[in-house]
Formats: structure tokens, sequence, C-alpha cells
């Protein structure tokens, strides 16, 4: 872990710390919620004793990168932006991306609007959904869940930081990396985070200085910069009208665990193994389903992930 | 001379436009963009001459303006929704790939176009405004500033201002200081003085258009406010349109076949560091490599209407050329 170096890079009117370790091909890898680059810990290790030269952030929001204060500078074309500032500034024409949860997202946004930039894609948790012209996204999750979803109950500034403030940091970060549960988080604001009971023990590929590590720098910096990009949800969806019916024209490897919530969202096995995903990425190459395996899967599996990032990659 | 131009309405991005067609559907598909203020009609020469020489022109009212849909608040005339609105138009043709054309706001979408949709523009002309690449370090409000409170673009901020002071003047006046204007400075007016006051009318009309034209406009305005065309200037003020959301986009070279077109007393054309000086420049080059440059001698902002003949073929020579095509 000491050989990985730490460096802050300006790009796109913010800094950003960067986590990087080996040479040749450049990878980038970008984390969810509520983490950061520590979640890719493993895989920048094992793929830069592979040939590769591992690049991880913490995004815009995260850890020892600048949070913006306005939830409205959290766009994917903010974060996009942040990216394409970064290779330039790191010498890289086009990277291999690796994508977990919002970093999905990102990734699938990336290779939307910037395909010149992105060799190749393995992509983690979720999926490319295609823009819903009538219906914005938070009012969509809204309709499908209820208004105790987590994606809902996130939208108003400060409310969750104050529920979230009420948990120990640790227990918080517990809960978010171990939750087994495959249904949709819903946290009615009566009960709140501060409600749910203790969490079980640690599994064995989460330690406690893993823990630590996490709880620090969320405890320095709050959540409210993840947490925006959940408040830009529906500004995203207006500014990225124009690529409506778009395909992801990069090529592309899926991974997800079972027990992912996202997996077990109705609706989705089907769209993924029913060709579903593959009409919006034609390029879509191949889809692992780990069984057993929950949200935090690069974590959780680290060999097998870099395995597979690594197999896909090689290919290119 | 446009009595066989159709006019419909198309949903797009959410919203209806109203479109000025010509020419037979078979054909390659035109898209003419209109600029501030004006509508469709503006490209009266260019539907014509185009249609007639193998194309299908399709000119849009743009969003805001004539019998087009004005969304109510400023937020929604950002360069996406513009450019979605352009994308919806040519997925209704079932165009996959279109010769667009736009002047002054119409040229900005389509810079914007070529940068967000490059998979959906064969060939690009733009009049009067070049591409303005994102620069990180310099806010689009902060080099207005630079200008003072003179700047038209400052004075089409504040809601309200500018609707107030073009309407001391009957709309036939506004259209008039707008589209005779032969002023080749940013358009600066003179300390607590609203750039509308400031634009002169001549006494006479020129020779490229005549009363009952303008009188089309003046009609059209009456009708819809300039409130929707000033959010364009409004948007610019966000967050958003200080170019935050092209920073995707930082450094990227548009190799789209384009070309520029402008008058040579054009507004930013005065004094050494004028438009055609930055888009004939090395950095210019740089970013937009495929592009040929035409300046008009006399030529002023609303060039397709004064100089229409040149105009018209150089757009013609143009998208004839890209598709193989010598006169």
């Amino acid at each position: 872990m000491e050989k990985i170096e730490h460096t802050t890079i300006s790009t796109n009117g913010i800094n950003l710390h960067v986590a990087s370790i080996g040479s040749g091909p450049a990878i980038l890898f970008l984390h969810g919620f509520p983490d950061l680059w520590y979640s890719w810990r493993r895989q920048l290790l094992s793929l830069a004793d592979l040939g590769y030269r591992a690049i991880a952030p913490d995004l815009r929001g995260y850890g020892d990168s600048d949070s913006p204060p306005s939830h409205e500078s959290y766009t994917v074309l903010h974060v996009v932006g942040d990216l394409v500032g970064l290779l330039d500034s790191l010498g890289v024409d086009r990277v291999f991306l690796v994508g977990h949860d919002w970093g999905a997202i990102v990734a699938w946004w990336m290779c939307m609007i910037r395909p010149d930039r992105v060799k190749a894609l393995v992509n983690t948790s979720v999926v490319f959904n295609p823009r819903n012209p009538s219906v914005k996204p938070v009012d969509a999750f809204k309709a499908l869940f209820g208004e105790d979803y987590y994606i809902c109950r996130f939208q108003e500034p400060g409310e969750i930081e104050e529920d979230f403030a009420q948990v120990d940091t640790k227990k918080l970060i517990n809960r978010f990396f171990t939750s087994r549960n495959p249904r949709p988080p819903c946290i009615p604001k009566s009960l709140g985070f501060r409600g749910l009971p203790d969490p079980p023990a640690l599994p064995a590929w989460l330690t406690e200085e893993d823990v630590s590590f996490y709880a620090e720098k969320f405890s320095q910096k709050g959540f409210t910069g993840g947490l925006n990009y959940y408040r830009a949800m529906n500004l995203s969806w207006e500014l990225t009208a124009p690529w409506a019916g778009l395909q992801i024209k990069v090529p592309v490897k899926f991974i997800v665990g079972d027990l992912d919530i996202t997996y077990n969202i109705p609706g989705t096995k089907e769209y993924i193994h029913e060709g579903g995903l593959k009409k919006h990425v034609p390029f879509l190459q191949e889809v692992v389903v780990m069984e057993g395996v929950g949200h935090f899967l690069q974590q959780e599996k680290p060999d097998e992930v870099t395995d597979h990032i690594y197999s896909f990659f090689s290919k290119f | 001379m446009t009595s066989e131009v159709r006019e419909k309405k198309i949903k797009t991005n959410g919203i209806w436009l109203n479109v000025a067609e010509k020419g037979d559907e078979g054909e390659p598909l035109v898209l003419l963009l209109h600029g501030f203020p004006e509508t469709w009609f503006s490209w009266r020469h260019q539907i014509d001459f185009l249609s007639s020489h193998g194309y299908h022109v399709v000119a849009p009212d743009l969003r805001g303006y004539a019998d087009s849909d004005s969304p109510p608040t400023h937020e929604s005339y950002t360069v996406s929704h513009l450019v979605a609105d352009v994308i919806g138009l040519l997925d209704h043709y079932g165009t996959a790939q279109a010769f667009v054309a736009g002047h002054d706001w119409g040229a900005i979408i389509g810079w914007s176009l070529c940068l967000f949709r490059p998979d959906r523009v064969k060939g690009f002309v733009s009049l009067s405004v070049p591409y303005s690449p994102r620069d990180p370090n310099l806010k689009p409000s902060d080099l207005f500033k630079s200008f003072g409170d003179g700047l038209y673009i400052t004075q089409f901020q504040e809601p309200g201002r500018a609707e107030a002071a073009f309407a001391k003047h009957d709309c036939l006046t506004v259209m008039k200081k707008f589209l005779l204007t032969t002023r080749s400075d940013f358009w600066v007016a003179p300390p607590n003085t609203e750039i509308i006051d400031d634009l002169e009318v001549p006494s006479t009309l020129p020779d490229w258009i005549t009363e009952e034209e303008i009188q089309v406009y003046a009609d059209k305005f009456q009708k819809s406010g300039f409130t929707g065309p000033l959010n364009y200037y409004r948007a610019m003020d966000l967050k958003l349109q200080e170019l935050e959301i092209l920073a995707p986009w930082q450094g990227y070279k548009i190799v789209i076949p384009t070309k520029f077109i402008a008058g040579d007393k054009d507004i930013g054309n005065e004094g050494a560091n004028g438009t055609i000086k930055y888009v004939k420049g090395e950095m210019f080059k740089s970013i937009v490599p495929n592009l040929e440059v035409v300046v008009i001698e006399d030529g002023h902002h609303f060039i397709q209407q004064e100089k229409s003949e040149r105009v018209s073929q150089e757009i013609l020579s143009f998208f004839n050329k890209l598709r193989n095509i010598t006169e």
C-alpha cells in the first residue's frame, strides 16, 4: 500500500486527489457512494503488478478532493469534465475504464459523450439505463419504491446528513458496506439510519482498519459531497437530453453480484440477460453475475474482480 | 417567393417547434438555425435556393421564438436544451446525419451540436459566430464584466429589463434597430443607456430588405415577445451555462468539415482583435482543423439576408463538395 502514490491534480476548476501505481496502459478506477479511491486498493496493487498504470481518484465531493458547495456542480457532465481534465494532465489519450456504483454511472456517460477517450470499459453494479423522456429519474424511483426509498430520502439538502450524524460513522460505514439485503433500501423518516439495528460483525474482507480509514475520511469531509450526486440526478437528466437514444459504442464487460440491490430492482435481470442492455450497449461482450456477492464486489471478491478486469483488458 | 414553404409543428425534446420546410423529402436534409432576434424567415433566400438545388430544407423557429414553444424559465435555455431540440427534429425526419447551417445563436447551437453529437452532422456552416472553446480559467461572466454595464449581453441578464426597454419602441422599430445595424463594435452602450436606445435606425432602408419583410418579424415578436429570445442570454449567467457543462470537451478538436462565413463589418470585427482574426488564427485552426473561412466584403451582421446570393452559393458549394458534387 505504501507503494501507491498520492498526488493532487488540478482539473476542471477543482483539485482532485489521485492514488496511482504502476506503469503501462492506464486504467482509471471510479468509485461510488459512499466510497473512495480506497475501494480499489487491491485492484491497484494487482493490476500494477500485471503491467498497468492503475489510477484511482477520489471523485469530486469525496475524501481528499474538492467539494464544490452547490449540488448543481455534481452533474455527470461536471464529473466527466473532471476526468477528461485528469487524463489530459496525466498525458493519457485513451484509457481503460472501471466503474462501480456512482462511478459506473459516470463511466457510462464518459463512454457516451467522449468515446474517443475510452479504449474499453469494465463496469460493475449499475447498468446503463436509457433516458426516459417523460419521467425524471428521482420521480421514477419515487413512483416505483415510495418516498422512503433511499434515493428519495437523500434529496433534501441537510436532512439525511442530520440523520447520519446521529450514528457512529464506523457503524454507518459498516452498515453500508456489509448489507446483504437485496431488497430496495427504504428508510422511513421516523426510523432513520439512527433507528436501524447495529450491523453484524465485520466480514472477512473488511477489516477494522479499512472501516477506520473510511470513517476518518467521511468524518472529516462529511457526506454532503457524495449525496450531491443524488441531488443532481434530475438536473443531469435534463442536461443529457442531447444524447437520448444514442448507443454506447465502447467494448464493455459488466459484472454484478447477485445480492446487489441494483441487480434486484424489478426488471433488471431480464434487462441484462434478455437483450435490453445490449440494445443500448451494442459492444457489450461479457456479463458476469457473481453468486452470493453483494454490492461492494471489488472488495468482497478482489482477486476474482481483478481477474475479470485483467482478462478483459488484455484483449485490447 | 416563400409561398411554397410549408410550416408545421413538430414535437421535440418535450416542446413543440414550428418548422418551415421546402424541397423534396427524399433529398439530403439541410437544417438552418436562426439567431437573435429572428425567426426561420431570416433564411427565406437560402430556403428557396437550397431546395431548388437538391436539398430538403428544414428551418425551425427556435425554442422561445415566434410560433414555437417558449418555456417560462431561463434554466430551460441552455445549449443542452437547444441541441436536444435539434436532435429531436433530426429524429423526427429520420435523418442520421444532416447538413447544418447556423447564424448567431444558431451558430452557437451548431458548434455545440458538433461537440455533443458529431455523429449527426455531415458538415456545418457557421455564420458570424465562431466556436469559443471553454477556458476553465476565464468565466464568461467575468469576460463580459470587462466590457462594463453597457454590453448588450450584460443588459440582457436581468429579467424584464430589456423587455421594458424594447417596449418603449414599437416592434417594427425594434426590428429595424437590430436588422439594419451597421455597427461592428461589440455592442456596448454608453453609460446609463439601454442598447436598444443606442442602436440607430437608418433614414432609408438598404436594398436587401423591404418594409413588408421587416413587418413579418415585427408581427411575430409583437405576439410572442422577447423574453424567450432573451432567455438564451440569461441562461449564460447560470453556473451551468458558465460553460461548466462543456468541461467534458475541453481541448476537443472539431474535425467535422466546417465553414465560417462573416461580413467584414459584422459585430466584433472592428479592431485588430476581431472575430475574423481569431478565426484565421493558429489557435482556432488547432481546434477546428477542417475549416474554410469566407469573409464577405461590406457585409454586416444579418449576412444571409444582406448578401443572400453569396451566402446561398457558399453554403451550397460547401455541402455539394461534401457530397462530391461539383457545379
